[in-house]
């Protein structure tokens, strides 16, 4: 069973944790020597580039998946089920999984391979299973089967489109201004932000696109204040110089962000809906310095109603909503702090293709409220439907900068791997 | 009876079972345990207890710890023992003097905490041996009483002085129709916000079950002397933490920063202000306590306070509180110091000895959280 949530000990070499508690023994103590080598020919047997003796804590989100998937398979398991395997992974780790799986499927391993990714689910899927709210709708053989059949049993309604489509109104107002900014991680001082340079304007989508590792993450989280110390470069947001950023002076001045690990930096998992929603606004719903419940609810569910979370689950804990919930959760409390401006860190991560609909609507309905929109993903269709312009990073660098009608695929792919495409195929 | 059960699962009633069992077996072996005499000692030692733990909940809920509390009960008693007795400064504001110092403290090891990033168990266990230090220098390793030779002052009244019976009977009414009023204003917000209002049944029985209580309460404190001021220090106490955790922007930043501390200071919670403010509040209560278990030995001696850390973060525990931060509540702490309070005074009208007093706690103690875990699996 591979998790979508990675279930691995931090501080743990990749070796340790792919033997976690099957650990070769020579009598009462590990044999280091033996763990070493089994872990080398998991590796190599499956193609994985990855040193046995580093640390887990060291990796990036992506090779810590290959190592989840590498413990599995080294239980010579006869059934793998892989929930989201792919969720972190970038497009060549994709093709390595796929390539492993079918191996696996000539070894007459049996796999179950649970995803969002309808792409990915035909190319691999002999046969398609699709639920709906805990029940089978259909299963289908997968070569009879088409995108938009899959889309249609899932969300049981007919949408013409995926990305729900907007009048963009360019605006020239610039709200966000970034200017040869270069940051660096805290603890390891590597330099891993460098001479970047954007701007957002008010009532647009601006897209920021690039491989595992290339620095989107950071990049919106020291915007906001999350990550990282600022080595060089400045940021203005609405037309203020901003130096020092911190979460909470952010969402004083209007810059929220919508972090892709909610877990972590989203949500505290104990506590209900609604404590969850209020939690950056409790100073506007506290009369004579105790927070008004009235007002609470008052203020929260309409936010709440509109991106579609019932009201019966107001009080439940944080913990027991589905993915797209949470994220909604997420998403309610950010808007309604009042945002001129929303960093979006994959959203639509590990959500379900109704909520993903519900959330790409409220972008658009954001951007025709005027506000700027920044929107990172690892999705090039998702980005390529949503953004007004995408912006690629390369580890670290910008790698180039597309409007509308330049949005190919196969262009910005290039850019991300940081390979120079011939001109004239621009 | 069907809705019942629903509301009181078995997991409410644990702490109360306990606390059946120890009432119980102590009224068998010794029946002056349930004379008015003891219960009302009983509520003194309890509201000692307690006072610290509900304090001690305030910094737990964040995720931090307090092992300088006990030492600081000792040395911030001692301090005004010291002035009062040695330098001959009035009650007032010697009682006073020590309240802003031990603030002052517990502010300054908090700010070394979240501004050096040291975690709270080394900075307070450092604390624990300095303030113990300290406070037998400043008490010379004697007997200081709290007030000069049989005289009474404010701080030996704190253990000493009871509300005559009608004051307690009459503040009885108006607590309970206080308890009512709230309950009804908040059945009628939580119906008029659309949220699951409870059946109105359930909510006669519990506020009948809880005026039974203070009313039984009273009455046997009426049977010795009345209700003990220590008392009612603690359900001020118990009333203000309770207010600021369950109703303030405060109370849940405390719970987020115990729940998830990057989730919370990602929402724009100011992390350290709040920690810092916790721990002023803990040493404010800690001066409280202080003064209560030093009125309640009559003098300062060098083993006041001793241990008084463990009791509080145990009654935290056995009251529900999660010692990672984010859980816990001020009733559940009450029952859980009413515990810890109830063993220590049985055992000791039993004349137990010190350490078999040391293990039977320790036992409750894990019993009673092995109990409270396997009931939430459930």
């Amino acid at each position: 069973m591979i998790h979508q949530e990675l279930a691995l000990v931090d501080d743990l070499t990749v070796a340790e944790n792919i033997f976690l508690g099957d650990e070769p023994r020579h009598g009462w103590c590990i044999d280091w020597t033996a763990l070493l080598t089994a872990t080398k020919e998991v590796l190599e047997r499956f193609h994985f580039h990855l040193d046995p003796e580093l640390k887990v804590r060291q990796l990036g989100i992506g090779q810590k998946q290959l190592v989840e998937i590498a413990r599995a398979l080294s239980k010579e398991s006869r059934i793998l089920i892989l929930d989201e395997p792919t969720a972190a992974l970038s497009n060549s780790e994709v093709n390595q999984l796929m390539q492993i799986l079918r191996q696996l499927r000539q070894c007459g391993v049996a796999c179950i391979y649970i995803s969002h990714k309808l792409d990915e689910v035909k190319e691999i899927a002999d046969r398609i299973t699709v639920l709906r709210d805990g029940e089978t709708v259909v299963t289908m053989e997968a070569k009879d089967a088409s995108t938009s059949d899959m889309i249609h049993h899932m969300v049981g309604r007919e949408i013409s489109e995926l990305y729900p489509r907007r009048i963009s109104a360019r605006r020239d107002k610039i709200v966000l201004a970034v200017e040869r900014l270069s940051a660096a991680s805290r603890s390891h001082q590597s330099v891993r932000l460098q001479n970047i340079s954007f701007s957002v304007r008010a009532g647009e989508v601006l897209g920021i696109g690039g491989l595992m590792g290339a620095g989107r993450s950071e990049l919106l989280m020291h915007l906001y204040g999350l990550w990282g110390k600022r080595l060089g470069g400045n940021v203005s947001v609405l037309g203020q110089c901003y130096p020092f950023p911190s979460p909470r002076k952010s969402l004083r001045r209007g810059l929220v962000l919508i972090t892709e690990d909610r877990k972590r930096y989203g949500l505290v998992l104990d506590q209900s809906v609604g404590w969850n929603v209020s939690l950056s606004s409790l100073q506007s719903i506290t009369q004579h310095g105790l927070v008004s419940r009235v007002e609470e609810t008052i203020r929260n569910a309409p936010m709440l109603d509109k991106l579609g979370v019932r009201k019966s689950s107001y009080e439940k804990a944080v913990c027991e909503l589905s993915g797209g919930n949470q994220q909604k959760v997420v998403l309610s409390r950010n808007l309604l702090s009042d945002p001129e401006i929303v960093l979006l860190d994959e959203p639509t991560r590990g959500i379900d293709v109704a909520s993903k609909l519900e959330i790409y609507d409220e972008i658009n309905q954001l951007v025709a409220e005027d506000k700027a929109v920044v929107l990172v993903s690892s999705e090039l269709p998702e980005l390529i439907g949503m953004s007004d312009r995408i912006v690629m990073l390369h580890e670290g660098r910008i790698a180039g900068e597309f409007d509308r009608d330049q949005f190919r695929q196969e262009t910005l792919m290039a850019a991300a791997t940081g390979s120079e495409l011939p001109s004239h195929s621009l | 009876m069907n809705r019942l059960r629903k509301t009181i699962s078995l997991r409410n009633l644990t702490m109360p079972l306990v606390l059946a069992v120890i009432w119980v077996s102590f009224s068998i072996a010794n029946h002056q345990f349930l004379s008015s005499r003891n219960l009302s000692m009983l509520m003194i030692e309890m509201a000692v207890t307690a006072t610290l733990a509900v304090g001690m909940l305030l910094v737990i809920l964040p995720g931090h710890i307090d092992l300088s509390a006990g030492s600081g009960v000792g040395m911030i008693g001692g301090i005004a023992s010291v002035l009062i007795f040695r330098l001959g400064w009035s009650a007032p504001p010697s009682l006073l003097a020590s309240f802003a110092l031990a603030v002052l403290l517990w502010a300054g090891m908090a700010t070394l905490i979240v501004q050096c990033r040291v975690q709270a168990f080394i900075i307070t266990l450092g604390g624990l041996l300095l303030f113990k230090g300290c406070f037998w220098l400043i008490i010379q390793s004697s007997t200081v009483p709290v007030a000069s030779g049989g005289e009474t002052n404010l701080y030996s009244l704190l253990t000493t002085y009871y509300f005559s019976p009608s004051v307690g009977l009459l503040c009885l009414p108006v607590i309970i129709a206080g308890m009512v009023l709230i309950k009804l204003r908040d059945r009628r917000i939580r119906s008029r916000a659309g949220l699951h209002v409870e059946d109105a049944e359930i909510s006669t029985l519990k506020m009948f079950i809880a005026a039974q209580v203070l009313f039984l309460v009273v009455l046997v404190c009426n049977q010795y002397r009345g209700v003990p001021l220590a008392f009612a220090i603690l359900c001020v106490v118990a009333l203000m933490v309770h207010v600021l955790v369950k109703h303030t922007p405060i109370g849940r930043y405390l719970y987020a920063i115990g729940g998830n501390e990057e989730a919370a200071l990602a929402c724009g919670v100011p992390v350290r202000q709040v920690v810092v403010l916790a721990f002023s509040l803990m040493g404010g209560i800690v001066a409280i306590t202080g003064f209560m278990q030093t009125a309640y030995a009559g003098a300062s001696t060098t083993t006041v306070g001793e241990l008084m850390e463990l009791d509080a973060i145990a009654a935290c525990v056995i009251g529900g509180a999660s010692l990672k931060g984010g859980r816990g509540t001020v009733l559940g702490t009450l029952f859980g110091a009413l515990v810890m309070a109830s063993l220590l005074n049985g055992m000791t009208l039993l004349a137990a000895a010190p350490a078999i007093k040391l293990i039977t706690r320790g036992l409750v103690l894990v019993l009673a959280v092995l109990i409270d875990v396997k009931l939430r699996e459930e």
